[in-house]
């Protein structure tokens, strides 16, 4: 209680007003209320006007802890500055996201060697992801908002209740200051004065002898509009983490083929994809006849499909029903209600669809018919002539392990081969197993008739062969689209959009404040702005001339800082 | 190259030595004031005039070489090295014609003006043909993107100019005291990175017109145990080969100063083919940069800090601190949306994140942050004069770092073709 009591007492104005504790300025007439303040001759002290702000609480509690050390600027050059810090430091290798395959706990070792080892062990090549990079983006973001809240209520309060009268010692001491008789009598002089600060696009407000000339207030509120776009954008970057509101998927596309975009009722049909270079008279004279291929275009031709009925059934075929077309390009995603498509890779390499082999008999050459062979999901049984093939076993990518026996060594269909059982006229009764290697080149490397006679204990009498590339059916290419959901995209822009406000606000247009008064005859003049003292000191000087007064720039100048 | 690209180079040319002309006539302005049978402020005025005038001139001559070359190439020429540092050194020679427009400072042109001619000199550096476009390159956002980010940096380079200026006019070169001489030293590592750019950009031009190449080839075993491929490299250096790429072999070398063969291998951790080569280019940089710096010593016999000050006498340093602090609150906003928010943009629409902490992202992030940091510690904090100068000469060199140092020694999703 008689903490307060002398709080109380020092705070009391000699023009009667009661500041809160921790006011520097005297909210109303802008005296210096610190004894030693008052008895220097020192530029004052303008930010906030010289509130007092809720950082500067006399006995702060837990949370006034809390408070004053994220509103604390010091604390926040500090959190810039190891951010910055930490953001070089991920740029020295890169990062783990960089590769699409790799194992890192190997990768950097063997690439970078020790210094790669120890990056990683530092857990820097994940720099972005590690929980002291985020930590420090979320106590930023703390200091964002409290560093805010604790300047701009003060500031505006200040702001909104100004006297037009000030103490001498207040206009005396800014930055930049005039004294000076004046002619006319000191009414009459305010009247004239004001008009020519009028023409300046100044708000001017007179009270007898006093003079409060204000523009382009506007332009104070522009850091905390930043901050408030900062902030916004911090959230919704933050936000994306959240589950449901972020997908990012890479996914191939072989052409003319439906397929299905995981975890999406979506369905995506490359109709064609194209890839063009640049042809060798568009490359300039240097990369001319040294074989430099420099693409020019990559496009996916695209049907986006939507599942309407029996999607979760793998049983039944799902009705599709077409919502989208168009070309993706580098720079031209397809976009469907929030769904993007982005080209991302292409393999040229061509993929085997189906064939169509013909049942042959060795000897005589006899055609006894064909049947579609689908590679990706063959059907299990097939009738040829007099024949039946029943499809015992599907290999994606034939090998043999340790043992000889075969396997499918990768899911992906490089040497498909498919094991069938024969059965027909002069075979015997419990038929006879066959190994097909639809392409020529995996037939001749894993000696598919050695094979075949070697399970059937001497060579079988039939053949399945395709006569003709129209009896084959390729994909002759496949397109890697990205495949993304940001549901929290529209926050980023926003937030982005309010920091570009608040920087033009914050940095196109200064804060100008004009004080004069008149006393017995002489002037006093004071003035503040937030920034470029050149331009309001070249401003007062020009309207100072209007009033006959002729003065140098310069000498307007009172030191102090050029904040 | 058609006609129209023939004549972009030209004014490329003519817009470069105007430059050069314009620095000499800012020179004659500031040191000519002491001239004997003449008022210094009426001959400061009259040559600065003529100086703003060539240097105006040139800048018109240099658009006329990026429009010209627009047209000629059939896409905004900001798309390789050559093309980016060109378009850098118009624009801050825009950001000095903004700037001096402002201030009506003579001595602003005669350190803003020979930033340009480095930039335009270490353009011309890189390989000048027209690139046809990649891909990802085609799009509206190139021209806004890239534009925007090097406006805003070109401010900064104003900024820097300024600040540099300060220090000069501030520091005081006589003093012995402990604290004076860190800053003298400071300022003298400040011109020793000026005199190595200049000398690296020399060196290159010297052994380019003299022809010199030497080649080496690299062999490299790669892929797991049992099946091994090896891959052959060439490499050719354009400057004598004091040093080899590592684990190289000689194909052909071409004698320099009775050097036969290099005088050693790059380090193990220098074992790609281009490294060996980057390394070279430093060590020759350094080299030439120490007889430049010595033979400027000679001639000025002190440190070349203390031989530049006198150059400033009378200007008002507050004045040179507010134009540096002025520039950067010029520059920041259009950095903030053209090297950040515009990118974000591009980068969603082109590879569909809006970012990806590429290196080129982070390092812009960094700049941002710097100039963060110092327009809050001016602001809040109070660093003016000394201090803020310092923070803006170090921020030009993060810019420059990102601009260059990122594609030379990181690269990333953003490395020009023709940067090798």
């Amino acid at each position: 209680m008689m903490k307060e009591v002398i709080a109380f007492k020092n705070t009391k104005c000699e023009c009667g007003h009661q500041n809160p504790v921790g006011t520097v300025l005297c909210e109303a007439c802008g005296r210096p209320l610190e004894e030693q303040d008052r008895e220097s001759n020192e530029v004052l002290e303008m930010r906030y006007d010289g509130m007092a702000r809720r950082s500067q609480r006399a006995n702060p509690n837990f949370i006034d802890r809390i408070w004053n050390f994220f509103s604390s600027v010091k604390i926040a050059v500090y959190m810039i500055i190891l951010t910055l810090l930490g953001s070089m430091l991920g740029t020295i290798f890169p990062q783990e996201n960089t590769f699409l395959n790799i194992d890192p706990s190997t990768y950097y070792k063997e690439t970078y060697g020790t210094a790669g080892w120890i990056y990683y062990k530092l857990g820097l090549s994940h720099t972005y992801e590690s929980w002291w990079f985020i930590l420090l983006l979320v106590m930023i973001g703390a200091s964002l908002v409290i560093c805010s809240l604790d300047r701009v209520l003060p500031l505006y309060k200040a702001l909104t209740k100004q006297r037009i009268l000030k103490h001498k010692q207040f206009l005396t001491r800014q930055r930049v200051v005039y004294q000076g008789p004046v002619e006319l009598e000191s009414k009459e002089w305010v009247e004239q004065a004001s008009v020519h600060i009028k023409k300046r696009g100044y708000r001017v407000h007179t009270l007898d002898n006093a003079l409060l000339a204000e523009k382009y207030r506007f332009s104070r509120w522009g850091p905390y509009v930043i901050h408030i776009g900062l902030i916004i954008f911090l959230l919704a970057v933050l936000a994306r983490g959240l589950p449901g509101l972020h997908m990012d998927q890479h996914v191939a596309f072989p052409e003319g083929e439906i397929k299905h975009i995981p975890n999406t009722s979506y369905y995506l049909k490359n109709e064609k994809f194209t890839v063009e270079y640049y042809s060798e008279q568009d490359l300039p004279k240097e990369f001319q006849g040294k074989n430099k291929v420099l693409p020019k275009l990559f496009k996916t031709q695209a049907t986006l499909y939507e599942c309407t009925a029996n999607c979760n059934d793998p049983s039944k075929q799902p009705t599709l029903k077409a919502v989208d077309h168009h070309n993706i390009e580098v720079n031209d995603p397809m976009d469907y209600k929030g769904l993007k498509a982005y080209q991302f890779d292409y393999d040229l390499t061509p993929v085997l669809r189906s064939v169509k082999p013909s049942l042959v008999d060795k000897k005589t050459g006899k055609d006894y018919g064909t049947f579609q062979l689908k590679i990706k999901d063959p059907e299990r049984n097939y009738k040829v002539g007099p024949y039946s093939l029943e499809l015992k076993e599907k290999y994606n990518d034939f090998g043999l392990d340790e043992n000889g026996q075969p396997v499918t060594k990768t899911p992906n269909p490089n040497a498909p081969a498919f094991l069938f059982l024969i059965k027909g006229p002069n075979l015997p009764a419990e038929g006879v197993h066959y190994f097909y290697f639809p392409k020529q080149i995996d037939k001749e490397r894993f000696q598919q008739d050695a094979i075949n006679a070697k399970m059937n204990g001497g060579s079988v009498p039939l053949e399945l062969d395709v006569k003709g590339m129209g009896n084959v059916d390729l994909s002759m290419s496949t397109t890697y689209l990205n495949i993304r959901v940001d549901k929290a995209m529209p926050f980023v822009w926003v937030g982005a959009a309010i920091v570009m406000l608040g920087l033009i606000l914050g940095f196109y247009w200064q804060h100008r404040r004009i004080w004069l008064r008149i006393d017995d005859g002489n002037l006093t003049l004071g003035a503040h702005t937030s920034k470029n003292w050149f331009g309001i000191r070249r401003e007062i000087a020009a309207i100072l001339r209007k009033m006959n007064l002729e003065v140098d720039e310069k000498s307007l100048d009172n030191g102090g800082n050029h904040s | 190259m058609s006609g129209l690209l023939n004549f972009s180079s030209n004014m490329f040319v003519v817009a470069f030595f105007l430059y050069c002309a314009a620095f000499i006539l800012f020179a004659v302005a500031i040191m000519g004031r002491r001239w004997s049978n003449r008022d210094p402020e009426s001959h400061r005025r009259k040559w600065g005039n003529i100086a703003f005038g060539v240097s105006s001139l040139g800048l018109v001559l240099e658009l006329t070489y990026f429009f010209t070359r627009w047209a000629g190439g059939g896409h905004i020429p900001v798309s390789n090295m050559y093309e980016f540092m060109s378009f850098l050194s118009m624009m801050v020679m825009v950001a000095f014609t903004v700037v001096y427009l402002i201030y009506r400072k003579t001595i602003l042109g005669l350190f803003a003006v020979p930033i340009t001619i480095i930039i335009m000199a270490y353009a011309a550096v890189f390989p000048q043909e027209v690139q046809p476009l990649i891909p990802s390159l085609q799009s509206y956002w190139l021209k806004i993107h890239v534009t925007m980010a090097a406006a805003g940096e070109s401010f900064f380079a104003i900024a820097f100019a300024a600040g540099f200026m300060y220090l000069l006019r501030t520091v005081n070169f006589s003093s012995t005291d402990k604290k004076d001489r860190r800053q003298q030293r400071w300022v003298e590592i400040v011109f020793f990175s000026i005199i190595l750019v200049i000398s690296f950009i020399i060196t290159v031009f010297a052994f380019r017109a003299a022809g010199y190449e030497s080649v080496f080839t690299q062999t490299k075993a790669s892929g797991t145990a049992g099946q091994t491929t090896s891959v052959t490299q060439t490499v050719e250096y354009k400057l004598p080969p004091i040093v080899a790429p590592y684990q190289s072999k000689i194909e052909s070398y071409q004698p320099f100063l009775g050097m036969t063969k290099p005088l050693f291998s790059a380090p193990s951790w220098m074992n790609g083919i281009n490294a060996g080569r980057k390394f070279n280019t430093i060590i020759w940089t350094v080299i030439s940069g120490i007889i430049l710096y010595g033979i400027l010593r000679l001639i000025a016999r002190k440190p070349l800090g203390r031989a530049a000050s006198p150059f400033l006498d009378g200007i008002d340093p507050d004045d040179l601190d507010e134009i540096s602090y002025r520039a950067i609150a010029i520059g920041f906003p259009i950095f903030t949306l053209g090297a950040l928010i515009f990118a974000m943009i591009w980068a969603q629409v082109a590879w569909g994140r809006f970012w990806g902490w590429d290196p080129k992202e982070v390092w812009a992030l960094i700049c941002w942050l710097f100039y963060s940091a110092y327009l809050h510690l001016r602001l809040s904090r109070g660093w003016q004069g000394r201090q803020s100068s310092w923070l803006s000469v170090l921020g030009f060199l993060v810019v420059m770092f990102t601009l260059v140092g990122v594609n030379l020694v990181i690269a990333g999703l953003h490395s020009y073709a023709g940067t090798n």
